[in-house]
């Protein structure tokens, strides 16, 4: 029978944890600063007529909302370089000495991981809406209750690979491609019909559902998007499958140690 | 790092090239291909900066205590610092640069002259160790951990989005005049507009770019070679 207190109790630590990153919170803010203040507000004027038409009228505000989920995704992969730095310390030993099941542990960390990225993006998230402006109060709770399971995904997936992996190098080189790949092949900076070769991949990208949900859920009005229901389905089936098959690995490869 | 300036090259840039308006980049025949010069800068950039990082911690767990006992000058220990700093940005760029030769060769059908080619080396160097310098400099001023992650990102993401790397200068003027000074002196928008007149014949060379560019690697190795020495002296 898992407990949600117990539950609770993992998230809460990972959530205190994430306020000891200072370099990762502090350059993630400026750079996310940079991408408002700056980068965007030039490349919005680097676009043809009927790019801007497309993305609902002002790119900007386009780019404004995927920046929040490549935000999102950034911080809640974090996830998996603490169970590295744990297993160099001896901490995951010490986490399996507790009163608290693998499947506990595994779900209270997902949950942790997740929410610490929601509540330190949230702010950004505040002001990208409050420049956007919201047109459905209702969309955007829909769309905001996605993401939530968006980012318990995201740290479910990196969990998933950090203890399947079990080698910190390894670990670091695969994050490092993930990462670069799975932003610029989804609609986070362009929409998918500007995309040619790389549309199929684009399409069944979870960042692609977060991205196009949130900018529906504040009303950017785009033909460009992902129908709402698809992207939700999306996204819970991704959250589905990253967090049974992080349980699943959780339980099995925790163990014995061998983190290199 | 390689992936995400790979990635940007052939992903971000390519999707980009089919939503830019064409008499933006009329110029410099696509936005590919203006962007690949660019990338050049961003990956010895980003190389080099790196250095400060380490040497800020060293200077917070006082480990530059164990180098002053080494049988090694404190100016050659600086100059060394800065240099390796500088190399690390070339030797990364390296593969790239030859990327960008390749993607311009195949675009233009001009390849640069060996005067040329040796002119941006020599610019891109002169980069690479400014910036090490800069990020030195930077590494030292501060030993409080916080102080040090704000100035480094705030230096960092200006000189890296107020510059020529992503955009033309044109679209920096109309979308941020205040910060144009910036863009125009910013040692990466000179470094990829100098690598951008020689390979894709715009925007035009002018001697103020390597003189602008000469300039910061100047004054940066010297600031950072006098702040390394005092604050491994303390």
């Amino acid at each position: 029978m898992i407990s949600l207190r117990k539950i609770w109790t993992v998230a809460e630590r990972d959530i205190r944890m994430f306020l000891r990153y200072k370099f990762l919170l502090i350059m993630r803010a400026i750079w996310f600063v940079s991408q408002i203040a700056l980068f965007g507000l030039v490349v919005n004027r680097m676009f043809r007529p009927d790019v801007q038409t497309a993305v609902g009228g002002n790119y900007f505000n386009y780019y404004a909302a995927g920046i929040i989920i490549t935000m999102l995704y950034s911080t809640s992969v974090f996830i998996g370089y603490d169970i590295y730095e744990e297993a160099d310390h001896g901490v995951i030993e010490y986490l399996l000495s507790v009163p608290v099941s693998r499947k506990e542990l595994v779900l209270g960390r997902s949950i942790g991981g997740g929410l610490r990225s929601f509540l330190y993006v949230g702010p950004m998230m505040l002001f990208v809406l409050y420049l956007i402006g919201v047109s459905s109060f209702l969309q955007l709770l829909v769309a905001l209750l996605s993401l939530f399971l968006f980012t318990f995904g995201v740290a479910g997936f990196s969990i998933t690979l950090a203890v399947s992996i079990k080698s910190s190098d390894r670990f670091d080189i695969l994050m490092g491609v993930t990462d670069a790949l799975i932003v610029r092949l989804s609609t986070t900076l362009y929409p998918i019909a500007f995309m040619q070769y790389y549309a199929g991949i684009a399409s069944v990208n979870p960042l692609t559902f977060a991205a196009d949900l949130f900018r529906w859920g504040a009303g950017i009005e785009s033909t460009a998007l992902t129908p709402p229901l698809l992207a939700v389905l999306g996204i819970v089936v991704f959250f589905s499958v990253f967090t049974f098959l992080g349980i699943f690995l959780h339980e099995r490869r925790l163990e014995g140690g061998g983190w290199q | 790092m390689v992936s995400m300036n790979l990635a940007d090259l052939f992903i971000m840039a390519i999707v980009y090239t089919n939503m830019v308006n064409p008499t933006i980049t009329k110029e410099y025949v696509s936005y590919f291909v203006f962007f690949a010069p660019g990338l050049t800068i961003t990956a010895l950039f980003a190389a080099a900066f790196m250095i400060g990082r380490e040497i800020n911690m060293e200077v917070r767990r006082e480990i530059s205590h164990y180098m002053l006992s080494l049988p090694v000058k404190r100016w050659e220990l600086a100059v060394g610092r800065v240099l390796a700093g500088g190399l690390r940005g070339i030797i990364y760029m390296a593969p790239l640069l030859a990327t960008t030769l390749i993607i311009t060769y195949i675009y233009t059908s001009v390849f640069p002259s060996l005067l040329q080619l040796l002119t941006i080396v020599v610019a891109l160097f002169l980069i690479s160790i400014g910036t090490s310098g800069l990020s030195i400099a930077l590494a030292v001023s501060t030993t409080s951990f916080e102080k040090y992650i704000t100035a480094r990102g705030v230096v960092y993401y200006v000189l890296f989005f107020c510059s020529t790397v992503f955009y033309p200068m044109d679209l920096i003027k109309s979308a941020l005049p205040q910060l144009i000074f910036i863009a125009q002196y910013n040692p990466l928008s000179c470094g990829a507009d100098l690598s951008r007149a020689f390979l894709l014949g715009n925007p035009p060379f002018t001697p103020v770019m390597l003189i602008d560019i000469a300039l910061f690697a100047l004054i940066f190795t010297s600031l950072a070679m006098t702040a390394y020495m005092k604050v491994t002296q303390k």
